[in-house]
């Protein structure tokens, strides 16, 4: 946790390699008991961290509107509306 | 024919084919006119002039291109080519012979936009625009992207339908913007950059438009998108609607697909199956995981015996804890047999204990040693009479001194 990299920076493939990995050590069954607890447990608590990952994102579909150079705003998608808010520079 | 001897001329052949010649020249009809054809007995010279027939169904004319006029083709004529040829009708006056100069040659069916488009294609190529080392990737599971295109086309509605259906929780920012016309290029070029400047945290952009004819799509091949796209930070993906050519920003994009639909199909995962494979992998590591304890066991009741002296309960209370926090997750078989290498340490321990020399002592056994060394005495030879020694029995140490040797005979 100190010097790690936070959970939400490192990426979702990245987990998936590390439970590649983990399952390809286990398999091979040169670890000592220590280690295969130790391996299992990080295999169990990264396979929860991925199902996080796939759930972290809720669902949204928006418009933005831009209104200037520097000025924006977001409403809720709308086909309809759509047509009349292509804005131009 | 008539001759009409009083005022008849006589020509040299020369001076005829020179006459015929200026007739051609003086008709504009002939001059810097297209010609449609297909190219047949192509000849490139070694002097760099090319030489070949244009002809149709019907017909056929002579054509050369001089090396002057040929070095800006864009691709090497060949026979069978269906071309548009631009030139000048005129004689050849040492044959005698009529001919097309070229000065310019086009696929057929390939007009001007065509050509700009080559142009533009080969510039980008030069600066770098295109190339693969620059191309950024794209995040396995994206959470935020942008979908710049019509709000109101089939696009929009495809990449909408299809993201969420591969990806129920996905989170899109849709982005209206004109498609086709002469503004279309600088609009999405700018809203691009508008995205680079406050929606940084965007996983990727999807640009594109649903089919079209190549002017509805020229939007696409414009210059100043194809830099846009160059320019930004946020991985772009291009997803112009067209079945064989590409479009300049399908090359400079990071990645391409051949419709709006293809690229969200291309772009955001299966969530489904990635959770599929997830539990695959889970149960893998379960199943490697007790058999590694298995296997582990095995080694377990070896390693055991060589802890004799070195407290094996504390390792073995250690397991003993992994045993318990980890014997729920089990299946009762591998519990049962971890319970049978408990036993079997727990036996070992005992018969450590029968070894260990302080228990026959307290059986009534003593050891006897000399004082000044602690040399432990087995053989009369070791002592001699006045020799001071320690008994050590369960309870303490007696000092004493040895008043007679006496061998024990059998």
């Amino acid at each position: 946790m100190k010097n790690k990299k936070k959970i939400e920076d490192i990426p979702f493939e990245e987990y998936l390699r590390k439970l590649e990995k983990i399952v390809q050590q286990l398999e091979e069954g040169e670890l000592t008991l220590d280690e295969s607890v130790k391996t299992y447990e990080e295999g169990i608590n990264i396979s929860k961290i991925c199902l996080e990952k796939l759930n972290k994102t809720k669902k949204k579909i928006e418009q933005l509107v831009i209104e200037g150079e520097e000025k924006y705003s977001i409403k809720p998608f709308s086909e309809k509306e759509g047509e009349d808010t292509i804005n131009e520079f | 024919m008539m001759i009409n001897d009083k005022e008849e001329k006589i020509y040299t052949v020369s001076k005829l084919n020179k006459y015929i010649k200026k007739l051609f020249e003086n008709d504009f009809n002939l001059q810097d006119i297209w010609t449609l054809g297909e190219i047949s007995n192509f000849k490139l010279h070694s002097s760099g002039h090319m030489y070949f027939v244009l002809k149709d169904k019907e017909s056929q004319i002579k054509c050369v291109m001089f090396r002057g006029n040929n070095c800006t083709l864009r691709f090497m004529p060949g026979d069978g080519m269906k071309v548009k040829v631009r030139g000048d009708v005129s004689v050849y006056e040492k044959r005698g012979e009529y001919q097309l100069y070229a000065k310019e040659i086009i696929e057929a069916g390939k007009g001007e936009l065509y050509l700009a488009f080559e142009k533009l294609k080969e510039k980008l190529k030069g600066e770098g625009l295109f190339s693969e080392e620059i191309k950024k990737k794209l995040p396995l599971i994206p959470q935020n992207i942008a979908v710049i295109t019509s709000p109101t086309g089939a696009a929009i509605r495809d990449v909408l339908t299809i993201s969420l259906r591969r990806f129920p929780n996905l989170s899109i920012l849709v982005v209206p913007s004109l498609v086709q016309g002469a503004f279309a290029a600088q609009e999405i070029a700018k809203k691009i950059d508008f995205l680079n400047r406050f929606f940084k945290y965007l996983d990727f952009i999807i640009i594109g438009r649903g089919g079209g004819s190549l002017e509805e799509l020229w939007a696409f091949n414009e210059e100043i998108l194809a830099r846009s796209i160059y320019r930004s930070k946020i991985p772009i993906v291009s997803a112009v609607g067209h079945e064989t050519d590409f479009t300049i920003s399908d090359f400079v994009a990071d990645l391409r697909s051949p419709t709006p639909s293809a690229a969200a199909e291309m772009t955001i995962p299966d969530k489904n199956s990635l959770i599929n494979n997830l539990s695959l992998l889970r149960s893998k590591i379960t199943r490697a995981f007790k058999r590694s304890f298995e296997l582990n066991g095995e080694k377990f009741s070896s390693i055991s015996r060589n802890l004799r002296y070195q407290r094996p309960e504390n390792k073995i209370n250690q397991y003993y804890q992994y045993i318990d926090e980890f014997s729920a997750r089990l299946s009762s078989r591998i519990k049962h047999r971890i319970e049978l290498y408990g036993e079997r340490i727990k036996k070992d321990c005992q018969r450590l204990d029968s070894l260990n020399p302080w228990a026959i002592i307290e059986r009534g056994y003593s050891i006897c040693r000399k004082i000044p060394g602690r040399e432990i005495i087995k053989r009369l030879n070791q002592i001699n009479v006045g020799t001071k020694i320690e008994v050590i029995i369960s309870d303490g140490r007696i000092f004493s001194k040895v008043e007679k040797k006496e061998v024990v005979s059998d």
